[in-house]
């Protein structure tokens, strides 16, 4: 059907390259009403919407395919478009991913009983005293993006955070960011309280940030380093190899 | 909600899910999302990534590009210019 929910016909007028309103519009006509409506909320990140509409969708009959293809990811496709063209910036990104992921977790458990398993489980957080948070936001959107199951610790983390989540949710991985020289070591600190508790063989640990180099990353003993956020998928997935192979 | 069957919706018993569909959709979802990263390693050479659409700040820590209006409710506004590479200074005050 056509585009019918106005607001999702406004966003659509951001998609201008013919490539992307052919592929896009295409996806789109296979979208009704209830779909448009999800794709839009989601791209002007109200989440709880996405979540409530989602959540419905499924009561009513809707197939987990159906939803992810045609709400969640039509949405999210344009928001992608609207980031690349310097409409919506990366709070705005961060918002609807948000959205993605109150959709998501009524789509996952679903998906998981048919046998279309998370990758793995990461535990993220930013370092104790560090209060920035945008670089390892970017990495949970990728990682989840890729298919991993994450767990945001937010900023300002303790080592005994860290731990603690790990236990809990059996995670493989703890990805630790630090955006300032003065916080850097407590990646370090972090890694030496696992090892002090008993807990550093059983979890695979990656660093990043920006003042954060491979150098120093080797030098505390961390496992891993990204870069940036697509870095971050490749090397949690390399590190994921790495503890299945140790196992 | 619609009335009727659309060939988005199941028909009785649990949730069916054509699983070769969702691995596709999985890897659309991962393309998109990594095609977002990759822009934002570019974009935020230039603009500092708390900045919003709105040239607000959304950032939860205090930056000296960070400017308040008298109504405290109301997020400040990001003074720096886009272009300035050195924006990350004035995170660390």
């Amino acid at each position: 059907m056509p585009i019918v929910n106005e607001g999702l016909i406004r966003e659509f007028e951001w998609v201008t390259r013919p490539g992307e309103q052919k592929h896009i519009g295409e996806a789109l006509d296979k979208a009704d009403e209830l779909m448009q409506e999800i794709a839009y909320q989601l791209i002007i990140g109200k989440n709880l919407e996405v979540d409530r509409l989602t959540k419905d969708c499924l009561d009513n009959g809707y197939t987990a395919n159906h939803i992810l293809d045609n709400g969640l990811l039509n949405g999210m496709a344009i928001v992608g478009v609207k980031f690349r063209d310097n409409v919506i910036f990366v709070p705005e990104v961060l918002v609807a991913a948000r959205a993605m992921k109150a959709g998501m977790a009524h789509i996952e458990p679903i998906l998981s009983a048919s046998g279309i398993e998370p990758i793995g489980t990461v535990i993220m957080g930013t370092v104790k005293g560090d209060l920035h948070d945008i670089g390892k936001n970017l990495c949970i959107m990728m990682l989840r993006g890729a298919g991993w199951t994450v767990h945001d610790l937010g900023v300002d983390t303790s080592p005994e955070e860290f731990a603690d989540a790990v236990m809990e949710f059996d995670a493989q991985i703890v990805g630790m960011s630090a955006l300032l020289t003065t916080t850097m070591p407590n990646m370090g600190r972090t890694i030496s309280y696992f090892e002090d508790i008993g807990l550093r063989d059983e979890v695979r640990m990656m660093v990043g940030g920006a003042p954060v180099t491979r150098e120093f990353a080797d030098e505390m003993g961390a496992d891993g380093y990204g870069e940036n956020a697509v870095e971050c998928v490749e090397t949690a997935s390399g590190l994921l190899e790495l503890q299945k192979a140790l196992a | 909600m619609p009335n009727g069957r659309t060939n988005g919706r199941h028909s009785d018993g649990p949730p069916q899910v054509d699983v070769e569909a969702a691995r596709k959709s999985m890897a659309r979802m991962a393309n998109i999302f990594a095609e977002i990263a990759q822009h934002a390693e570019v974009s935020t050479l230039e603009r500092c990534p708390y900045k919003d659409a709105r040239s607000r700040c959304t950032a939860k820590f205090a930056c000296s590009n960070q400017h308040f209006t008298k109504n405290p409710v109301d997020p400040p506004a990001c003074t720096a210019r886009d272009g300035d590479l050195n924006y990350r200074s004035a995170w660390q005050i």
